[in-house]
This record gives structure tokens, C-alpha cells and sequence, in this order.
């Protein structure tokens, strides 16, 4: 619903296009990002301050700054070469894996700094999850893939209660319960990506990472993912990278737009966030100009 | 338009889609000559050699050929029960000592080296290099550091072990690699992410997801060092023995050296025994690499 | 610069937008129609102008048509969305300008063939109606052009309207005793109200305007005028 204003409020009707592009370029020099906080009192689950992320000498995310927050769905839009795939795998120390990566900044989770010298990345990445964009199942059964997980983290109970827990919980269940012992290579490629959300699932996270997780997948199990995406979060908390803006529209509570930019000292190409606000609010009334080009599919 | 309207169109106007030029399938058809011609020198070749070995040596196969020990006088008594036991010994040594030290190896460089480091740069192409290297020159090493030198063992099993297993190792270095990298970085991904260590995700995802590669490409490369003579020449292998090696440190020879020991005798009739021995050789040969490649068919990962 | 992507959509945005636009310029020419209809009492002219109600009709479904399909079909977000929302409203509120013309057509036979004619009433409706056509063409440029201060000042014209109306209400009032004059001025009096509720529309699509360049809806109001529940008081009338 658009807000009503009243006649006290004089500064609701914003100047024409033009002056607002010149604001937001100001703005974007001053305030990386247009920030946005939520309606309702959301508890934050990441505060991410200052982050900047480097392969060597080359930056390629700089200046992220905002919350993600609990029990909801954040996505992660933006052009190619944005960074947003970079600054998700931040989120549980994945960078680690490339020898030149470097992070800066403060990722703070849970009251915890992440990159502190004591936080063991392996703990890290127990309790926050991470599906990929090409579904990866092990060449093992069903049962291995979900109960691997666990097993490595030296969960204890009941595994075969843990399995089908993971398997419930992400949809699974019925289709497979009896064939958990094929290999899960047997599966379409919409089963495998809900296997690989189950795996996740199975070390009991609290965070579930997506790094365009639908987009090796057909519209049908796309839709299921999606679904299985908005039940999922009474539980969880969701951050989603996305190439598909409609996605983003239909699942996520708020969503961040990141741009690439020419850096000026080096002559490269650096990502940042743009803007950062309710999903309803950056789809109806964006406030920055590179913004509403983007969602509107104009440019970029 | 009927079909024979169309063809007669076709017969009369230019066609879209051009037809292959006489001088392009006069290319094809010489490339296709060329072709079969190399198979078929090969196939030649090999036929002809196995021929001959199969002309001379296959009436002298017999249960006591097996299970006689060598001669140097008597070619009728002669056997190669010394040569055979004595291969199997130097490939089981050879095996144990290769597989554990190639497949780490090949796990070090692959998941733990850092490729800017010059170390590890250095090591990646001496590896590539020791892999070409003569085997005879192994066997000089295996002379001067195991025989004799710094172990000093003398020229028994152990030492004709070691030997070949230095000499194989590039090999099987090169092979675990291969198989190692073939399983993609997205499994490793999707382990780490689950929260388990490298060395989980190497144990429990990679090897096990490489296993076949690492099997068929040890065997193949065991099946190399079988039929290597030089080396065992070198570092003093026994030729004609007359007795089964009994230990570690036992003296022994094996089918190649017993091969090229009667092949020197000027008596014809040993000449023939040394192609029944390598009638013996090959068929391990081909059971070995029959193994092998029944290993990769029903255990290969496709991923 | 990235190159310019979704050509077609655009256009197919901006034919939707000239569409529901090119309905004002339809109902002004039923406007024209109607206020000499009413000058010189022509009948025929005014039958032509319920007539021309159909094409103001027509217009109408065919942009909701193109609006629901630019929806499902595009999926448009941010301002693109905002017009589209908007163009819902401008339609409706041309369409609903033909209507108030088609009403002050039918109310031209009442008038009689010799209407007693008191001069000032006339007059003030006749300036009524020259200040609504004024009114929808120059809300049919603030849309054009997302012009904020044009549509702004719709307002103040508006104003001038009502002020004309108010007038019109007191004269009825005093028209004296005779039942024919009674008659004429009240059938005046109405026509008086539907040119005001066309001015209104105009005001209506002026607020449009401001949704779509700033994405708040806001009705205008200003500190020199009555504040709202009076003038909803008016609109009654």
C-alpha cells in the first residue's frame, strides 16, 4: 500500500529523475548503501560492518553494511560480477577455500565475530548451511548424503531419526523413503536439489545460505523450492542469491541490489551495495535511480 | 508438393545445403587409408611377435615347466617356478610400498600444496620428469643407495622392491592425480560447506570417489614394472636359480631376467624355454590388465 | 552504459500511456460538444455526444484489457508499476468525464426550445465549462510530462470552479416563482454540478501524477483552502 501523507509532510513528493540520480550518486559517495530498517522489530542474525572482500590485490566487494535478519528470507540481486556471490560465501567462511581471499570488516553472528582468530570455520559452517547453484549430491545413497553431515560434525542421536527429520523437513520424505538406499545420482535434478537442501538441513543450522539455487532447475521444481523456501523460514533464516528479480519479488522479505563499479584507484571492477530495503518497498518505490533501472530491466 | 516435384526442383535449381566437394571426400577417404594403415602396422607388428613367441614357446608349456626350477645345463629340466614365485614376490613388495606413498603423494599435491610455492612447482615437474627417466638408470640408483651405499641391503627381494617401486612411483603419481582431479570441486565444496575438515572431505568424498582411477592406474603401472629388466640386471638379480626366494632378504629372480639369461644361451632349446617363459609373462600381462580394466568398467565414477 | 533491454516493453508501456491519455482528448472534444450543444441549444449535437460516450467506453476496456495483460505478461515493478497503477485511475476518471458530459447532454432537452435564460447563471456555467476543458488538458500534460507543480496547480483552478459552482447554488436559490424558471435554473444547477465533478476527475488524475513520480499517494490540499471535510461536505452537493 502506498503511505498517505499528510500535508505536514512537505519532503513526500520528491524532486523529478534528474535531481534524483545526482542525490543518489552523492549519497552512494557518502552512505555505500540505502538502508532501509525493517517495519516490524526483526532480530538481526548477521550484522555485517564494513566489509570489504579482496582475491590479492583486487577488490571485489567493498563497504557492505547491513543486517540480515532472523526468520526471514534476504536475496541478493545484481548484475554479473557484483560480488554477491562473494559476500554470501562470507557469510560461513567459504572463502576460506581460495588462497588469495582476504576478508575485512566485521561479520558478527550470534554476538561473535566470525573472522575472530578463535572461531573454528568448520563450527562455523555447522551452523550455517550452504546449497549450491548446481545441484551436489555425493555419488553415495540417500541415506549417506544426508547422515554425512552429521557425521563429520560428530552429531550424536539416532541416525536414522536424523535422516528422516532432514528429509521432512525439506520436502523429501515421501518420495524417498523407499529407496534410501540408491544412489542418489538417480534423482531429477529438482530431488537433488531439495537432497542437497535435506543434507544441509541435517547438521540442524540455524542459517541456510542459497547461492542461486534454482537456477540449474525447471519452473516446476523452481516453484517447489520456492515454496519450500517460505516454509522453511518459520525456522530458519534464508539468504538467497538470485539472478532472477522475479524470484527475489516472490520470496524475500528484503532484499539488497548490489552493482559493480568501476573502481577509481585500480582499474578493475568492484562490487558494492546500492540499496537495501524491504522487498515490497525496492519493488513499488526504489530510491535510488540504479536501482529502479535494474529492477525494471532497463539497464544492466 | 509431391516428392517428385521437389526432387525435380532440386534437380534444377542450387541447392541449400551444399553437397561435400569430390576433393573434400577424396581427403577423408586417404585420411581413413592412413588411418587403418597405422592400426594395421601396429596390429602387424604385434601379431607378428606374439607368433613367433607362441610358434617356439607353446609346446614347451607344461605343468612342469611351471613348477620346475631353472637349469643352466639341462633344458628339459628347466623351469621357471623361481622366476615366477619371485615376480609375484617383487610385485606385492613393489605394490605395498608404491600405493601408500604415490596416493598420498598425489593427495598432497592436488589438496594441500599452494602452486605459488616454488617447492611445490619443483616437485610437480621432477615428477613429470622421473616419469621418462630410463629404467636402467633406476637400476643404478637402486645399485649405488640400496644394494650397496646407505642401506646396503645387498641384492635380495627388498632391494629389487624398492627399485622398482621408485621406478613406478611417477607413474602412479601421475595416475592418482588424474583420478583425484577428476572428482570435482563441487563435492568438495558441498563437504566443506557441511562442516567437515579437509582431511574428512578428502577421506571420506574424494578417495573413495577416486578409488577406481587410483586402482586401475596402479595396476597398469605394476603391470610396467613387471616386464622391467634393466633395473633388476643392475642391482644383481640371480639368474637360474634353483631355489624359491624365502624371505626379504633372500636373493631371487623373476621372469624377465630368466627370459634374457636363456635368450644369451647359444643352446636352441633354451631359447625356446625363455618364449615359453614369455608366453607365462604375457598372460599375466593380460590377466593383470584384464583387472584392471574390468575395475575401471564396473567401479568408474561418472560424475 | 549496459545497452537498453525490454525495447518492446517499453513501448508497450508507453502505447498503453498515449491510449489512456488520448481519452482525455476524447472527452474534451465531448466537452467542446456539450458547451456549444448547451450555447445554442442544439439537440442533434448533444445526441452526438452520447453517441460519443461509446468511444470514451471503448477506450476505457481496452486499456484495462492492455493493462491486465502488460501485468501478467511483464511483470512490472518500481515506477513502471507506479504508471501502470496510475493509468487504472486515469482511465477510470476519463471515462467517468465522459459520463458527466453524457448527463449534461440529456439534461439539454429539459431546457425547453425557449428557455427563459437569466444571464448570469448562463454565464458562470458556461465559464464553468471553459475552466474544466482547461482543467483536463492540462491534467492530461502533468501526466504526460510528470509535471508536479502543473498538477499542483490543478487544485487552484479547481477552486475556481467550485467557486463558481457556490455562486450558481446561490442564484437557483433566488430565482423567484415561476415553475419554468425554477425548472431551467435547477436543470442548470446540475449541469453546473457536473462540470464540477469534472473538474474534480481532473484534480483526481493530478494526484496520479505525484503517486507516480514519488510513489506516495497525497491528496491535494493546500493552507489557503478549506481544509478536506469541508470540501467533502461540497462534493456532496
Amino acid at each position: 500500500m502506498p503511505e498517505r501523507v499528510t500535508e505536514k509532510d512537505p519532503e513526500a513528493v520528491r524532486a523529478p529523475a534528474g535531481d534524483l540520480e545526482r542525490k543518489a550518486r552523492a549519497d552512494a559517495l557518502e552512505r555505500p548503501a540505502t538502508v532501509t530498517a525493517p517495519a516490524d522489530a526483526a532480530e538481526a542474525i548477521f550484522a555485517v560492518e564494513d566489509v570489504h572482500v579482496f582475491y590479492g590485490a583486487h577488490r571485489a566487494v567493498r563497504d557492505v553494511r547491513l543486517d540480515l535478519y532472523k526468520h526471514h528470507i534476504t536475496a541478493l540481486i545484481g548484475p554479473s560480477g557484483c560480488g554477491k556471490s562473494t559476500f554470501i560465501r562470507c557469510l560461513n567462511r567459504m572463502n576460506d577455500l581460495i588462497p588469495s581471499a582476504r576478508v575485512e570488516g566485521s561479520i558478527v553472528y550470534h554476538g561473535q565475530d566470525l573472522y575472530a582468530r578463535d572461531i573454528d570455520p568448520v563450527q562455523v559452517r555447522k551452523r550455517i548451511g550452504m546449497v549450491f547453484q548446481k545441484p551436489n549430491p555425493f555419488p553415495k545413497s540417500i541415506y549417506d548424503n544426508i547422515a554425512f553431515g552429521p557425521k563429520v560434525v560428530g552429531m550424536k542421536g539416532d541416525m536414522d531419526e536424523i535422516v528422516e527429520r532432514a528429509l521432512r523437513r525439506a520436502a523429501l520424505w515421501d518420495e524417498v523413503k523407499d529407496r534410501l538406499k540408491t544412489n542418489a545420482f538417480g534423482m531429477s535434478g529438482g530431488q537433488q536439489q531439495r537432497l542437497c537442501i535435506a543434507r544441509a538441513l541435517a547438521t540442524e543450522p540455524d542459517v541456510l545460505l542459497m547461492d542461486e539455487p534454482c537456477s540449474a532447475l525447471d519452473p516446476i521444481s523452481t516453484g517447489r523450492i520456492e515454496d519450500l523456501m517460505l516454509e522453511l523460514k518459520r525456522d530458519y533464516s534464508i539468504v538467497i542469491v538470485t539472478h532472477n528479480m522475479q524470484q527475489a519479488a516472490r520470496v524475500s522479505d528484503f532484499t539488497a541490489f548490489f552493482t559493480v563499479e568501476l573502481d577509481p584507484e585500480a582499474r578493475h571492477r568492484t562490487g558494492a551495495v546500492v540499496e537495501y530495503a524491504p522487498t515490497e518497498k525496492l519493488f513499488t518505490n526504489p530510491a535510488d535511480k540504479r536501482t529502479e533501472d535494474y529492477v525494471t530491466g532497463k539497464f544492466g | 508438393m509431391t516428392g517428385a516435384q521437389i526432387a525435380a526442383r532440386a534437380a534444377t535449381q542450387t541447392t541449400v545445403i551444399p553437397r561435400r566437394s569430390g576433393s573434400e571426400r577424396a581427403r577423408e577417404g586417404a585420411f581413413r587409408v592412413l588411418m587403418y594403415g597405422a592400426v594395421g602396422l601396429a596390429f602387424v607388428a604385434l601379431a607378428g611377435i606374439l607368433a613367433d613367441a607362441l610358434a617356439d614357446g607353446l609346446p614347451v608349456l607344461s605343468w612342469d615347466f611351471l613348477t620346475r626350477f631353472p637349469s643352466r645345463i639341462l633344458p628339459d629340466r628347466a623351469g621357471i617356478e623361481s622366476a615366477i614365485v619371485g615376480t609375484i614376490y617383487l610385485m606385492v613388495i613393489c605394490a605395498v610400498l608404491v600405493v601408500p606413498l604415490g596416493v598420498a603423494t598425489a593427495v598432497y599435491l592436488e589438496e594441500y600444496a599452494d602452486r605459488d610455492r616454488w617447492w611445490n612447482r619443483l616437485v610437480e615437474i621432477n615428477i613429470q620428469n622421473l616419469a621418462a627417466v630410463p629404467s636402467v638408470v633406476y637400476g643404478i640408483l637402486g645399485l649405488a643407495f640400496i644394494v650397496r651405499g646407505p642401506l646396503s641391503l645387498g641384492n635380495v627381494l627388498l632391494a629389487g622392491g624398492i627399485t622398482l617401486a621408485l621406478l613406478v612411483l611417477p607413474v602412479v603419481i601421475i595416475v592418482a592425480r588424474e583420478a583425484i582431479r577428476a572428482v570435482p570441486p563441487s563435492i568438495r565444496e558441498g563437504a566443506l560447506a557441511l562442516g567437515a575438515t579437509q582431511w574428512q572431505t578428502i577421506w571420506k568424498q574424494v578417495l573413495p570417489g577416486s578409488i577406481a582411477g587410483i586402482a586401475t592406474g596402479a595396476i597398469l603401472a605394476l603391470s610396467r614394472a613387471i616386464g622391467e629388466t634393466a633395473p633388476l640386471l643392475v642391482i644383481g638379480a640371480a639368474a637360474s636359480p634353483r631355489f624359491n626366494p624365502d624371505g626379504l632378504d633372500s636373493q631371487f629372480t623373476a621372469l624377465p631376467i630368466q627370459i634374457f639369461v636363456w635368450t644369451q644361451d647359444p643352446n636352441r632349446a633354451f631359447v625356446e624355454r625363455a618364449a615359453g617363459a614369455i608366453i607365462v609373462l604375457m598372460a599375466i600381462l593380460l590377466l593383470m590388465n584384464s583387472v584392471a580394466i574390468w575395475l575401471r568398467n564396473r567401479y568408474e565414477q561418472k560424475w | 552504459m549496459p545497452e537498453r533491454a525490454r525495447v518492446h516493453y517499453q513501448e508497450e508501456l508507453e502505447r498503453l500511456e498515449n491510449q489512456a491519455l488520448g481519452a482525455l482528448d476524447l472527452v474534451v472534444a465531448m466537452l467542446d460538444k456539450t458547451l456549444e450543444a448547451i450555447e445554442h441549444q442544439d439537440i442533434e449535437l448533444a445526441t452526438l455526444v452520447i453517441l460519443d460516450d461509446d468511444q470514451v467506453d471503448g477506450r476505457y476496456l481496452e486499456v484495462h484489457q492492455g493493462i491486465l495483460s502488460l501485468l501478467a505478461r511483464q511483470a512490472p515493478v518500481a515506477s513502471d508499476l507506479r504508471v501502470v497503477a496510475a493509468l487504472l485511475h486515469v482511465i477510470k476518471h476519463a471515462e467517468r468525464m465522459g459520463d458527466q458530459c453524457v448527463n449534461i447532454a440529456k439534461l439539454l432537452p429539459v431546457t425547453g426550445s425557449e428557455p427563459p435564460v437569466q444571464e448570469e447563471l448562463r454565464s458562470r456555467v458556461a465559464r464553468m465549462g471553459v475552466l474544466a476543458r482547461a482543467e483536463v488538458l492540462q491534467a492530461q500534460r502533468a501526466f504526460a510530462t510528470r509535471d508536479i507543480v502543473l498538477a499542483e496547480d490543478l487544485v487552484r483552478q479547481d477552486e475556481e470552479v467550485n467557486a463558481l459552482n457556490r455562486e450558481c447554488f446561490g442564484l437557483v436559490v433566488e430565482l423567484g416563482t415561476d415553475a419554468d424558471v425554477r425548472e431551467w435554473g435547477l436543470t442548470m444547477m446540475l449541469m453546473a454540478r457536473a462540470l464540477e465533478r469534472i473538474g474534480d476527475n481532473a484534480v483526481d488524475i493530478g494526484e496520479q501524477v505525484a503517486f507516480v513520480v514519488s510513489g506516495l499517494f497525497r491528496e491535494f490540499t493546500d493552507a489557503t483552502h478549506p481544509p478536506r471535510s469541508e470540501r467533502e461536505l461540497r462534493r456532496q452537493l
